[in-house]
């Protein structure tokens, strides 16, 4: 799934970043790489950006519609 | 090593970690601000003198790498490869460390005599990170020191530091990649031809070639010769043939981890301690009720502070030049010298008078919001609106500018990474009102028609902005590549740095505009002089008179309306020979309206379609003016319509 998709609040591993190399690059060098742990802290309204957390450095960005869905993650199942 | 004179220092860091406080905390409120050559972007340097030691310490925008795609980072890099500093202090957020650590490894590839501050380690403590200064700087083999600028804790250790790297040299010792990478690296390096324009080292320029064909940091590095570039091409299709993603990513993503690893190894994360206050406020200040009810208020306080205080601060400021022309006027008749004298005293005066008071708090105010993080929360909320006209979130903070004054709003256009943003975003720029532009609405309409006719041009000049927006992304095509920004951590304002940055800002308006503003200023008066004017109210008439339904005598306001726009007001009184107070006994209400549509609309001022010409090149500067030509004319015969 995308991060979209994604639940609010939960652990995610970032899978795969999609989109064309100056996105790619752009989320590099913001410190958002494959394998990343990272968690869905908000959303705007009207297909607005999403809030995005990366747990690991502590830092958040706002990704736009379109960025977001080329962010591919799964679910991290954490032992209870 | 031979001992230069005056030793430069280069303050480096990602965004938003602390390394303006770090230079305030070294050099003082004493910084003597500069032009970068070729550009305007600033950076700030200083000569500091530390226990008889004297230092150069330069002051460069944030970046997140040296491989950068805004032209604010690029800055960064020509300054670094082009100058070569004596040693560079890399200022990284402790609390965010981890991430902050890539730059610091790309730095000690690059292999300048390299000083670590550790910044800010107050809040990483608060989120419940334990620094080790002494591992960190192992691992990295550059000093390591742990500061917090804003109280100046560590700021005497880091430079006793300095000045030992500086006395005796350093051999940093950058991390290695996985054999494979480094292999290809190697090969590059071998293949280097000698005359070829090395930065720093070999292995540096090596990887950054490889990470950086075809990118803006290739072409900084020089043009690459047929040979070697071909073996470039070839080493990267090898690493991206072996790891299936491509070679820049290969090298950022070992990076990335080799900082992990490192932050890992020097911190220790003591659970339980977590910050939590700053999330609580930042979900009610992004929140999608409460966070657009924050926003209005933020704004409609905003613009309401501004008013408050300037136009007090503008009569006094203005009371002393129309004594003094008075003065002049008895003393020096009516004469060429009187012309030349009331021009200067006009230019000078609405420079300082008319401009500054509404403009320096809009300033100061707008860097305190950015200062305390705001300005990326509203480009937050505001980007699905903006995506309606084409654009992102990032563009909030230029169109916000704006409403002081366009020039600046158009220089600030820089931090965004695509084209075609910066090129859309400029151009409308010039539909958003001004200080000047305000100064009419609030002198004309507010004051004749009253407040709610005052606000409703702002509506409509708002719908106006949205509308051209819309109408000029339809022909744009290229997609922009979304709103990627990020949302820094919320901070107390600190009075010294929201100063320092309202003073940059000024500073480089009044070296652009207050030129032009005098030059005009007298020029118009000497076209006054030689009765001149009426040639011009004479050939505009067709447009003025039939067009527009206005007074012959206006036409000459408008010509001087692009030198200034707050100009055409005092033109305005002065063609129609009347005071301030009786102007409604030679002119209507739907004429006033008219005017100061058409004033407002019809052509950016001479220093805006300077620097658009400057920044996003003849044609677009030209597009904007033909648009708001345009636009002035609609709105005009529309409201002579309505009216």
């Amino acid at each position: 799934m995308n991060l979209l998709e994604a639940p609010h609040g939960a652990r995610l591993r970032v899978v795969d970043l999609a989109g064309g190399e100056s996105v790619r690059r752009r989320l590099l060098a913001l410190g958002f790489h494959k394998g990343d742990i990272v968690q869905l802290d908000g959303k705007a309204i009207f297909r607005g950006p999403i809030l995005v957390r990366n747990c690991a450095s502590d830092t958040t960005v706002a990704l736009g519609h379109g960025v977001a869905m080329k962010v591919i993650v799964e679910p991290v199942y954490e032992p209870a | 090593m031979s001992r230069p004179e005056v030793p430069t220092v280069v303050l480096i860091g990602q965004p938003n970690g602390g390394k303006s406080t770090l230079f305030n905390s070294i050099a003082g409120p004493k910084a003597e601000t500069s032009n970068f050559p070729g550009t305007s972007v600033k950076h700030t340097h200083s000569r500091v003198n530390i226990e008889g030691r004297l230092l150069d310490v330069v002051d460069l925008p944030g970046t997140y790498s040296l491989c950068p795609d805004d032209p604010t980072e690029q800055v960064v890099l020509t300054h670094l490869f082009a100058e070569k500093p004596d040693l560079v202090v890399n200022v990284v957020d402790s609390s965010t460390m981890s991430r902050g650590l890539e730059l610091t490894l790309e730095l000690v590839e690059l292999g300048y005599p390299t000083v670590v501050a550790l910044n800010m380690v107050d809040l990483a403590e608060r989120k419940g990170i334990e620094l080790d200064a002494v591992k960190a700087e192992r691992l990295l083999g550059v000093p390591v020191v742990l500061t917090i600028a804003a109280h100046g804790r560590g700021v005497r250790e880091l430079l006793d530091r300095v000045f030992e790297v500086i006395d005796k040299g350093q051999q940093p010792r950058p991390p290695s990649y996985s054999d494979d990478v480094e292999d290809m690296i190697a090969e590059v390096a071998r293949l280097m031809p000698p005359e070829f324009p090395v930065v720093s080292n070999t292995r540096f320029t090596a990887i950054k070639l490889i990470e950086t064909a075809g990118h803006a940091c290739g072409r900084i590095l020089g043009q690459v010769e047929p040979g070697l570039k071909e073996a470039v091409d070839r080493v990267r299709r090898t690493i991206e043939g072996r790891r299936g993603v491509p070679a820049y990513e290969v090298i950022s993503a070992e990076r990335h981890h080799q900082a992990m690893k490192l932050f890992e190894e020097s911190s220790r994360i003591l659970h339980g301690r977590r910050l939590t206050w700053d999330k609580k406020v930042d979900a009610v200040l992004m929140h999608s009720f409460f966070g657009y009810v924050i926003l209005a208020a933020v704004l409609l306080a905003f613009f309401f502070i501004i008013f408050m205080v300037g136009s007090p601060l503008e009569t006094l400021l203005l009371s002393p030049f129309i004594k003094l022309r008075a003065v002049l006027a008895a003393s020096l008749g009516d004469g060429l010298l009187y012309h030349l004298a009331e021009g200067l005293i006009q230019g000078i005066g609405g420079g300082i008078a008319i401009v500054l008071p509404y403009f320096l708090p809009l300033l100061f105010l707008m860097s305190a919001l950015e200062d305390v993080g705001y300005l990326a929360r509203a480009g937050f909320l505001l980007d699905a609106f903006m995506h309606r006209i084409g654009l992102h979130g990032k563009s909030v903070s230029p169109f916000i500018l704006g409403f002081g004054c366009n020039v600046p709003a158009v220089v600030s256009t820089r931090m965004l990474e695509s084209h075609h943003d910066r090129v859309l975003t400029s151009i409308l720029i010039p539909f958003i009102p001004c200080s000047a532009r305000t100064t009419i609405v609030l002198a004309l309409v507010a004051f004749y028609l009253g407040p709610l006719w005052a606000m409703g041009f702002y509506a409509v000049n708002i719908a106006v902005v949205a509308l051209v927006g819309w109408a000029v992304s339809r022909f744009m095509k290229e997609p922009s590549p979304g709103l990627i920004l990020e949302i820094p951590s919320l901070k107390a304002p600190r009075l010294n740095s929201i100063a320092r940055k309202t003073w940059l800002q000024i500073h480089s308006f009044i070296k652009l505009a207050w030129p032009i503003l005098i030059g005009g200023s007298i020029m118009l008066s000497l076209l006054t002089f030689f009765k001149a004017d009426r040639i011009v109210n004479d050939i505009l008439a067709p447009l003025v008179v039939q067009g527009l339904g206005l007074p012959h005598d206006l036409g000459v306001t408008l010509v001087f309306g692009f030198l200034r726009k707050e100009l055409s007001l005092i033109m305005m009184l002065q063609a129609l020979g009347v005071d301030y107070q009786n102007l409604m006994t030679v002119i209507t209400r739907e004429q006033i309206v008219v005017f100061t549509v058409f004033i407002s609309f019809f052509i950016p001022c001479l220093s805006t379609f300077v620097i658009l010409w400057k920044e996003i090149g003849r044609k677009w500067a030209l597009v904007s003016t033909g648009l708001s030509i345009g636009v002035a004319l609609v709105l005009s015969w529309a409201v002579r319509l309505v009216l």
